[in-house]
């Protein structure tokens, strides 16, 4: 790999750096024969996948030119050109079809949550499966080439990770901060919070105490995000300190019921639900027969939106299979059946052979592929939904690596994942929580700046109180609990996939049309200005202006 | 035309390293995507294909960063500072305590190129570039404003940020430093390049008129034309990376609608510029690369200020095109390095 422009964001062999300029000089021959408007389909129909593979960034380029799709004649918004261009010689009036030229901006707007974008015709279809296969290929013969170490900031994947514990895993080293103003008054907190924590660690109780009672003190002199999150991580401390800790979240009713006031108030459950919607209904898109298990159903927000985009389908919808997993209910109440039953109802409305099943379980650990009925591959395409799951299965040696072969099991046409963008789960306890406090300050204040419907605002501050107690819970889980009980192991997209690819996965690219999409979805349905979605090496992120907080990535098994 | 293609691309590839032209030409064909004729922009596609690098508080190469966000004007900074010599990694961001108290640490405020369109402080190219300065300058801090950019957002955008990046450096008690408490200043340099090096001059007049005080300027090929096609433009058109006709877009993407560009934020020493004499602009550090095919007009300017009574170092590189700092193999980056580390150092 070239070090220089690594670091710089762009993955080339150096052994390439030749056939890659030679290309590059080719796509703009090929751009300068072009009229300026003949190019704007690379631009507007064109999906773009992993920019850092710039080889073949260029190359998925060059074959628009040499593979444009068919101009149809019957097609009335296919655009005719004038090429101004042309040669003296030809005479005036000499025109050419360009390709369909669509003003995508009109055409975006009904990507509103609900209905995904399809390619639209087939040919294209193929053609951006082909890329993506193509792109991702060599995105994984990259990993493949390995442990030769690159720049500082990316470390090489394991090789074999067969003997090495989860955590000792690739440490992530970038450490994000944004800061909002009122943080810098809130200095003095921030370091007392850091103080105790450093206490905690050294077993210092009667430090850790005098520092956590101060800790209130301080935050009650705050407002807003700071003095919320400062409160937080202080009970988490005191828990700790104390060791009187939190109830197991055994009632799933109750994280379900703070979940949903989540998803309405600020867009990242929207934005994981959309961006792996996006990206299964890809991987769906020639089979007739489709199954989605969903590894925590829970009130199933994810699927009413992929089952209405599949209802749209050209061509009709598949037959919709979902499995949903969830864990044990306290009342012996059946919440995976009454989902299912939601569900079923939307399908017959809109028209969508639907069959459902649910399940329990303790962990995803204790799942096998002969429970979930599978079919054979050429009858039914499965994928496997992960958002927010599979962290949680970190606490438990093995447990991992057993839900990784159960899922290569159901021979999946594609795996998505959503995770947090953060490392909870380093083995030191300091590291862990300043990255918490860091990483929640963001979420929080993001929260502050979107609190929901200007129309109702009791409901408003009531969604913003529940949203906070969920996070809460959750800061409560990485600070106070250890061993089995923390679950909340959270790490980044570069640790998942470095897990992912030596289990025997292949990254499937996300591309400019779901980052276009899920961009105009945040447009429309967060509150505040600040939300930023990024490209990541073909995954998805969203953050809190330049704070990256969740990730989307998709995945397929390796050749 | 075709034909002038193959010998312009040739040429290119001729004075610069290979993986230099590679990004460069990459960037080149990206953002003919990304423009329409027009006049609006592709952003979503832009932000899309940008490499972005995040802050990052574990101190890398001995420089560590975090971002400040003014939620009262939505101005984000990056801040780029030396790894404390004291304190565990894990130590909060100081901002409490001064620099010094014993030396002057000098603050950079720099402006990231991209004609006023690409780019952002977090993109990679200008986030390593910054990251380069802070050593180079024996410890400085550096801050990366990431202000608005054209054509959604038009001039004055881009200088009222700048303006509001300098007060709030300005104003930050843990950006002084000084020899003693007495001389506890924030002692500021303006940095940019192409677009950036435009706002670090209109910023450096806004404080001469202030009467706030910058040590000097920075300016990396910076971005200024005009209405008249000079002799640069019309030889270099097209040759190394940049055409006139890209240069013309930004312009019309920057400026107020309708406008020419004789405007005085582009056309500096033009008809319709204030005049500069007497105004005690910081001293300035220009550097023209002599493959840039807006150089005469770099060189006016440099002209200009000399003639305005203002003190200018021009420093012409010979070779260099466009984006030659952006890596760090050839003798123009070293060069240049040079001559900013004496620059900021001299008193």
């Amino acid at each position: 790999m070239d070090e220089l422009l690594a670091v710089l964001g762009y993955k080339v062999r150096s052994s390439d750096m030749a056939d890659v300029a030679q290309k590059l000089e080719q796509l703009e021959m090929a751009m300068g024969t072009a009229q300026d408007d003949g190019i704007s389909h690379l631009a507007c129909d064109t999906i773009h996948y992993n920019p850092s593979d710039l080889s073949g960034w260029v190359d998925s380029m060059l074959s628009e030119f040499t593979n444009p799709p068919p101009p149809s004649a019957a097609d009335p918004t296919a655009v005719l050109h004038n090429n101004s261009h042309s040669a003296g010689g030809n005479g005036g009036g000499e025109s050419h079809k360009s390709a369909v030229f669509r003003d995508d901006s009109e055409y975006d707007l009904r990507a509103i949550p609900g209905v995904a974008a399809y390619p639209q015709a087939d040919e294209s279809d193929k053609d951006s499966c082909r890329k993506r296969m193509k792109t991702s290929a060599g995105g994984s013969s990259n990993s493949a080439a390995v442990s030769s170490p690159s720049s500082s900031s990316s470390p090489p994947p394991p090789i074999a990770a067969a003997a090495a514990p989860s955590s000792a895993l690739i440490a992530e080293p970038t450490r994000p901060v944004v800061l909002i103003d009122s943080q810098e008054a809130g200095v003095r907190l921030v370091h007392t919070l850091l103080a105790c924590a450093e206490a905690v660690q050294q077993d210092n109780v009667k430090l850790a105490d005098a520092l956590v009672k101060h800790t209130g003190l301080l935050a009650a002199s705050q407002t807003g995000a700071m003095r919320k999150v400062a409160t937080y991580f202080a009970e988490a401390l005191a828990r700790r300190i104390y060791k009187i800790y939190p109830q197991d979240c055994l009632d799933p009713s109750y994280s379900d019921t703070l979940e949903m006031h989540f998803y309405e108030t600020c867009p990242y459950l929207k934005f994981a639900h959309f961006t792996a919607n996006q990206a299964i209904l890809e991987a769906f898109a020639t089979a007739n027969r489709v199954h989605v298990i969903d590894f925590g159903l829970k009130q199933g927000m994810q699927w009413p939106a992929l089952m209405q985009a599949l209802a749209l389908r050209p061509g009709g919808p598949p037959a919709f299979r979902l499995t949903g997993i969830g864990p044990p209910q306290p009342n012996n109440t059946d919440n995976l059946q009454q989902v299912g039953w939601k569900l079923a109802h939307l399908a017959e409305t809109i028209g969508v052979e639907f069959e459902f099943r649910g399940f329990v379980a303790n962990s995803l650990a204790d799942l096998e592929p002969e429970m979930l009925d599978l079919r054979p591959a050429d009858v039914e395409a499965v994928a496997v939904n992960s958002v927010f799951e599979l962290h949680r299965l970190l606490g438990r040696s093995a447990g991992m690596d057993k839900v990784l072969s159960t899922i290569k099991a159901m021979k999946p046409k594609i795996v998505t994942v959503v995770e947090q963008e953060a490392n909870h789960n380093g083995p030191v306890f300091v590291d862990r929580f300043t990255e918490a406090l860091h990483y929640y300050s963001s979420l929080f204040d993001s929260l502050e700046g979107s609190a929901a419907s200007p129309s109702s605002p009791t409901t408003a501050s009531q969604d913003l109180v529940m949203s906070e107690l969920y996070l809460g819970r959750q800061i409560c889980n990485v600070v106070a609990c250890e061993g089995g009980d923390r679950v909340e192991r959270h790490e980044t997209l570069t640790q998942w996939r470095a897990r992912m690819e030596s289990a025997g996965f292949d990254p499937v690219h996300l591309g400019s049309n779901a980052y276009k999409q899920a961009s105009m979805l945040l447009a429309l349905f967060a509150g505040g200005d600040g939300y930023r979605v990024e490209e990541n090496n073909g995954a998805l992120m969203l953050g809190w202006h330049t704070r990256p907080l969740i990730a989307t990535s998709a995945w397929q098994l390796a050749r | 035309m075709a034909g002038d293609n193959e010998v312009n691309l040739n040429e290119s590839k001729r004075v610069v390293p290979l993986n230099t032209w590679v990004l460069i030409s990459n960037f080149k064909l990206a953002y003919n995507l990304l423009r329409r004729p027009d006049g609006s922009f592709n952003r979503d596609l832009a932000e899309f294909l940008d490499r972005k690098l995040p802050a990052n508080t574990n101190p890398v190469d001995g420089v560590f960063s975090f971002d400040h966000l003014d939620r009262s004007t939505g101005l984000l900074n990056r801040v780029y500072r030396p790894e404390s010599q004291l304190g565990p990694p894990t130590a909060p961001i100081d901002l409490e305590n001064p620099l010094s108290t014993t030396a002057v640490v000098p603050v950079i405020v720099f402006f990231h190129g991209g004609s006023f369109t690409h780019s952002s402080a977090g993109s990679a190219i200008y986030d390593t570039f910054c990251r380069r300065l802070v050593p180079l300058c024996g410890g400085a801090v550096v801050v990366s404003v990431n202000y608005r950019r054209s054509p959604e957002n038009r001039y004055p955008c881009a200088y009222d940020d700048g303006w509001a990046a300098l007060k709030w450096v300005k104003s930050r008690p843990w950006l002084r430093s000084g020899k003693d408490r007495n001389s506890s200043d924030v002692h500021v340099y303006l940095a940019g390049d192409s677009s950036g090096g435009n706002i670090a001059h209109h910023v450096a007049v806004k404080a001469a008129e202030a009467g706030i005080s910058i040590l000097g300027n920075i300016l990396l090929h910076p971005m200024f034309g005009g209405e008249a096609r000079t002799e640069s433009e019309k030889r270099l058109d097209g040759k190394y990376f940049v055409t006139v006709q890209d240069r013309d877009w930004y312009w019309r993407a920057f400026l107020p609608e309708g406008e020419s560009r004789d405007h005085p934020a582009c056309n500096v020493f033009g008809p319709r510029s204030k005049n500069l004499e007497g105004m005690k602009l910081p001293k300035s550090l220009v550097v023209v690369a002599g493959l840039d095919l807006i150089q005469d007009w770099q060189l006016a300017y440099v002209e200009g200020m000399e003639r305005t009574g203002n003190q200018v170092k021009l420093i012409f590189l010979q070779d260099a095109t466009i984006g030659f700092y952006f890596l760090p193999n050839n003798q123009h980056f070293h060069c240049l390095m040079e001559e900013i580390k004496n620059f900021v150092s001299a008193a």
